[in-house]
C-alpha cells in the first residue's frame, strides 16, 4: 500500500490545447487524480518510479492539504507506509527495502508532521524522533558544515536544507553545528546574490530556495542581499507568465515554487506579475483528469501538481489553504511546531 | 526527476489491448528482475551474475539508487578481497592494480551510454565519481591519472551536447579539482579552463553557465598567480572588452548578468571580493563613466530593451555611493528611466514602484 505513485504521469490529449478562456482551478479533479495514483499498478511507470514513492506521498498529501482535503488519504495507511520505509539506521528509504537517504528521510518527517503523527512515533518506538534526528545529524560533514545525502557522501545544499527542515520539525536542531552550516551556505553565494549547490557552482532557483529556506529556519536571512537576489528572482518571469530557473532557460511550473517561495521569504512576492503566473499555472492543468504538468500540454505528474498548487496558494488563489514558503507545508502546521514557539 | 517536456499523449484508457498486455508483460519481467536482485543481495551474494543483473536493472531504471549502492558494495568487497590476497602473498601488487583498473574501467564503460541517455540522472554522475575516487585511492598515479583525464574529455562531450547541463558543469569542476590535486601530481588548470569557457561562449553567447564559471576562474587565476594590482586591472579591462563585444545582442540577460558582475568591482560594498579590489575612487568613477557611455550607445539602437535602463540606474547608484549620496540630477534621471521600465517591463512593475518610492522617500 503506497497511497501515491510517484510521479503518476498522466493526462489526456483532449484537454491540451483547448483551454477555456476563463481558467479556474479544478480542485475536485486534482483530489481525485491524487487519490487514484495508487490504483495504477498496471502501468510500467508505477514500478519504474518506486524510488520516488515516499516523496510522492509527501507531494500528494501536501497538495491535498493545500486543496482543503486533508482527509482524502487514509491516515492509518499513510502512517503504516511511512514507518515501513524506515531502516535500522533510523533513516528512511524511498519505499520498503530501499536504502536510507536524506531525500526520503525529509519527506517522512514532513508527512509525519502533516498527519500529526510525531506523537504516535514516540509511542510506537521510544526515542523515535531522536533516532531519526541522529541519522540526519550524522550526515553533517564536520569540516565543511554541509550535509551528505547518504553514506556514499554526495553533498548538495539540498541536503543541508532538508536537514534543517526535518530537524526543526523534530525540534532537534541542537544536534548539529548550525554555525558551520551557515558559513557553508555563504560560501555557495554568487555575485548575482544567488546560491549554487556547492561553492563555485552556478546560481539556480532550486538551490536558492534551499539556501534561503535553511537560513530562514535558523533566522539568518540578514546574510542575504535581498535587493540583488530579489531582482535576479523576479527576472525569472517570462512573457507567458511562467518562471524559469536560470537565465535564458525554459519556464516550468515547478519554478513557480522555487522562485516564488524565495521571493516570499525575501518579502518581494509583488516583484512579479501574480495574475500572469496564475494563468500560466492554470493553463498547465489537465482540466479533465486532474493533475498539473511542467508546461501547457505536457504530461501531468504529482510533483508538478503540488508545486503548482503551492504556488497558487502563495499567490493567494481563493479557496486554498495557506502554505509556508519555508517548508512547503500548510502554514498552520509549521506555525504550531515547538521549534518556532521558542 | 519527474516528467519534464513529455507531451500529453494517450492515457491508459486509450491504450489498445495489445499495448496493455505488452506493458503487463514488461512489468512482470521487471518485477522478476528486481526480486532476483533483492534476494541475492539479502543472501549477501557477491557473484558476477548478480553484478550482471544489477547492470540489467540499472539499464532499465537508472534512478533505482539502492541498486547503485548494491553495486558499490560488491566492488568494495572485491577491492578488499584483492588487498587481502596481496597481504597474504597470494597475489602480487601488479596483478591487484590491473584487476582493480579493469573493474573500474569496465564500469565506466557501462555507464557512458546510460549517461548519454539520462544526462540529468544524479545517481549516474554520482556512481562515476565514486569509481574515479576509488581509482585515486587504490591505484598508483600512473594508472589513476589517465582515467581522470579521459573523464575531462567525457564531460566536454556531455557539455557540447547540452551546454547548460547543471550536472555537467559541477562535475567538470570536480574533475578539474582532482586533476589539479597533489595526489594526482597535478598543477593548476585555471588558464586552460578559462579558455574553455571562452570557447563555449563563442559557440553560444547566451551560455550563462560558461560566463558564471569565468567569474570563478578569474578570481582563482589572479590569486594563484599572485597578480599585482596592474595585472588585475588588465584582466578587468579585457573582460569589459569581451562583454562589450558580446552585447551586440542587448536582449540577452545572460550578458547583462555578466556585465553586472564586472560592475561589482566598482561597488564599494562588494569590491573587496572582486577581481580588482584596490582601485582608487577616481579610477572607479572613471570606469563607471565609460560604462555609462557604452550603455547609452547600446540604448540608442535598442530603445525598447529594458536591460540598458537597468544598467544605467545601477551606474548612477554606484556613483552616488562614492559621492555624497544621490544628487537631484541623478534622482531625476533614475525616475525617468523607471518610467520607461514600468512601460517596457510591466511584469516587474512592483519592483520599479518600490524603487521609485524609496527614491522619493530618500529625497523627502
Amino acid at each position: 500500500m503506497a497511497l501515491v505513485a510517484g510521479p503518476g504521469i498522466g493526462g489526456s490529449r483532449s484537454s491540451a490545447g483547448t483551454l477555456p478562456a476563463e481558467l479556474t482551478l479544478v480542485i475536485d479533479k486534482h483530489v481525485k487524480y491524487i487519490q487514484g495514483l495508487d490504483s495504477r499498478k498496471d502501468e510500467l511507470d508505477y514500478w519504474l518510479t518506486e524510488h520516488l514513492r515516499l516523496n510522492g506521498v509527501y507531494w500528494g498529501l501536501t497538495a491535498l492539504h493545500l486543496l482543503g482535503h486533508p482527509d482524502a488519504l487514509p491516515r492509518d495507511k499513510t502512517l503504516e507506509f511511512v514507518l515501513a520505509c524506515q531502516n535500522q539506521d533510523g533513516g528512511f528509504g524511498a519505499a520498503p527495502g530501499h536504502d536510507s537517504h536524506m531525500l526520503y528521510t525529509g519527506s517522512a518527517v514532513q508527512i509525519l508532521a502533516t498527519i500529526d503523527a510525531l506523537t504516535d512515533l514516540e509511542v510506537s518506538q521510544t526515542g523515535g524522533k531522536e533516532r531519526i534526528a541522529r541519522y540526519i545529524a550524522g550526515l553533517q560533514d564536520p569540516t565543511t558544515g554541509t550535509f551528505a545525502g547518504d553514506e556514499w557522501g554526495e553533498t548538495d545544499t539540498r541536503f543541508l536544507y532538508i536537514a534543517f527542515n526535518a530537524l526543526s520539525i523534530l525540534d532537534m536542531m541542537h544536534l548539529v553545528n548550525v554555525e558551520s552550516a551557515v558559513s557553508y551556505i555563504q560560501a555557495c553565494a554568487n555575485f548575482d546574490g544567488g546560491f549554487g549547490r556547492a561553492p563555485s557552482a552556478e546560481t539556480h532557483a532550486g538551490q536558492i530556495f534551499t539556501c534561503l529556506g535553511a537560513l530562514s529556519i535558523v533566522r539568518r536571512l540578514d546574510l542575504v542581499d535581498a535587493e540583488r537576489l530579489g531582482a535576479w528572482l523576479s527576472d525569472r518571469q517570462l512573457s507567458n507568465g511562467g518562471l524559469n530557473g536560470r537565465p535564458e532557460k525554459l519556464v516550468d511550473v515547478c519554478y513557480s515554487w522555487w522562485v516564488l517561495s524565495s521571493l516570499a521569504m525575501l518579502g518581494k512576492l509583488h516583484w512579479i506579475d501574480a495574475a500572469k503566473l496564475i494563468t500560466f499555472i492554470l493553463s498547465c492543468q489537465d482540466s479533465e483528469h486532474g493533475g498539473i504538468s511542467d508546461m501547457p500540454g505536457d504530461m501531468v505528474d504529482v510533483f508538478h501538481t503540488v508545486f503548482g498548487v503551492a504556488g497558487l496558494s502563495l499567490l493567494g488563489y481563493p479557496g486554498l489553504v495557506e502554505v509556508d514558503p519555508v517548508y512547503c507545508m500548510p502554514k498552520k502546521i509549521t506555525q504550531a511546531l515547538p521549534y518556532h514557539q521558542a | 526527476m519527474t516528467s519534464h517536456g513529455v507531451p500529453r499523449s494517450a492515457t491508459r484508457e486509450e491504450r489498445t489491448i495489445e499495448a496493455r498486455q505488452r506493458e503487463l508483460k514488461e512489468i512482470s519481467e521487471y518485477q522478476r528482475l528486481v526480486e532476483e536482485v533483492n534476494t541475492k543481495v539479502h543472501a549477501k551474494e557477491s557473484t558476477p551474475q548478480l553484478l550482471q543483473q544489477t547492470a540489467e536493472l540499472l539499464r532499465r531504471n537508472p534512478e533505482y539508487y539502492t541498486v547503485w549502492n548494491h553495486r558499490r558494495r560488491i566492488y568494495v568487497h572485491e577491492f578488499r578481497d584483492l588487498e587481502k590476497q596481496v597481504s597474504a602473498s597470494e597475489l602480487d601488487e601488479d596483478r591487484r592494480v590491473s584487476q582493480v583498473l579493469d573493474i573500474i574501467q569496465l564500469d565506466l564503460q557501462f555507464l557512458f551510454p546510460l549517461l548519454l541517455k539520462f544526462p540529468k540522472c544524479y545517481w549516474i554522475w554520482n556512481h562515476r565519481l565514486w569509481l574515479l575516487q576509488q581509482a585515486t585511492a587504490l591505484l598508483p598515479v600512473a594508472q589513476a591519472r589517465p582515467l581522470w583525464e579521459e573523464e575531462l574529455g567525457l564531460v566536454g562531450k556531455m557539455l557540447s551536447r547540452d551546454s547548460r547541463n547543471f550536472h555537467g558543469w559541477g562535475y567538470r569542476r570536480i574533475v578539474v579539482q582532482s586533476l589539479e590535486s597533489l595526489r594526482l601530481q597535478g598543477q593548476s588548470m585555471s588558464r586552460q579552463e578559462l579558455e574553455y569557457t571562452k570557447k563555449m561562449i563563442g559557440i553560444n553567447l547566451s551560455n550563462f553557465s560558461a560566463w558564471h564559471n569565468r567569474t570563478k576562474l578569474i578570481l582563482k587565476i589572479l590569486d594563484e598567480e599572485n597578480a599585482t594590482d596592474d595585472e588585475r586591472q588588465k584582466m578587468l579591462d579585457e573582460e569589459l572588452e569581451l562583454i562589450h563585444q558580446a552585447l551586440f545582442d542587448p536582449y540577452d540577460q545572460s550578458l547583462w548578468f555578466y556585465h553586472q558582475n564586472l560592475m561589482c568591482t566598482f561597488d564599494l560594498d562588494l569590491a573587496a571580493k572582486s577581481m580588482a579590489p584596490h582601485l582608487s575612487t577616481e579610477q572607479r568613477l572613471s570606469y563607471i563613466a565609460s560604462e555609462r557611455r557604452y550603455i547609452e550607445e547600446v540604448l540608442e539602437d535598442a530603445q525598447d530593451c529594458k536591460w540598458p535602463y537597468q544598467a544605467l540606474i545601477e551606474c548612477t547608484l554606484l556613483e552616488a555611493k562614492m559621492q555624497q549620496g544621490l544628487q537631484e540630477d541623478g534622482r531625476t534621471k533614475i525616475l525617468q528611466w523607471l518610467t520607461e521600465l514600468k512601460t517596457l517591463d510591466p511584469l516587474r512593475k512592483g519592483r520599479w514602484l518600490d524603487m521609485e518610492r524609496s527614491l522619493v522617500k530618500a529625497a523627502a
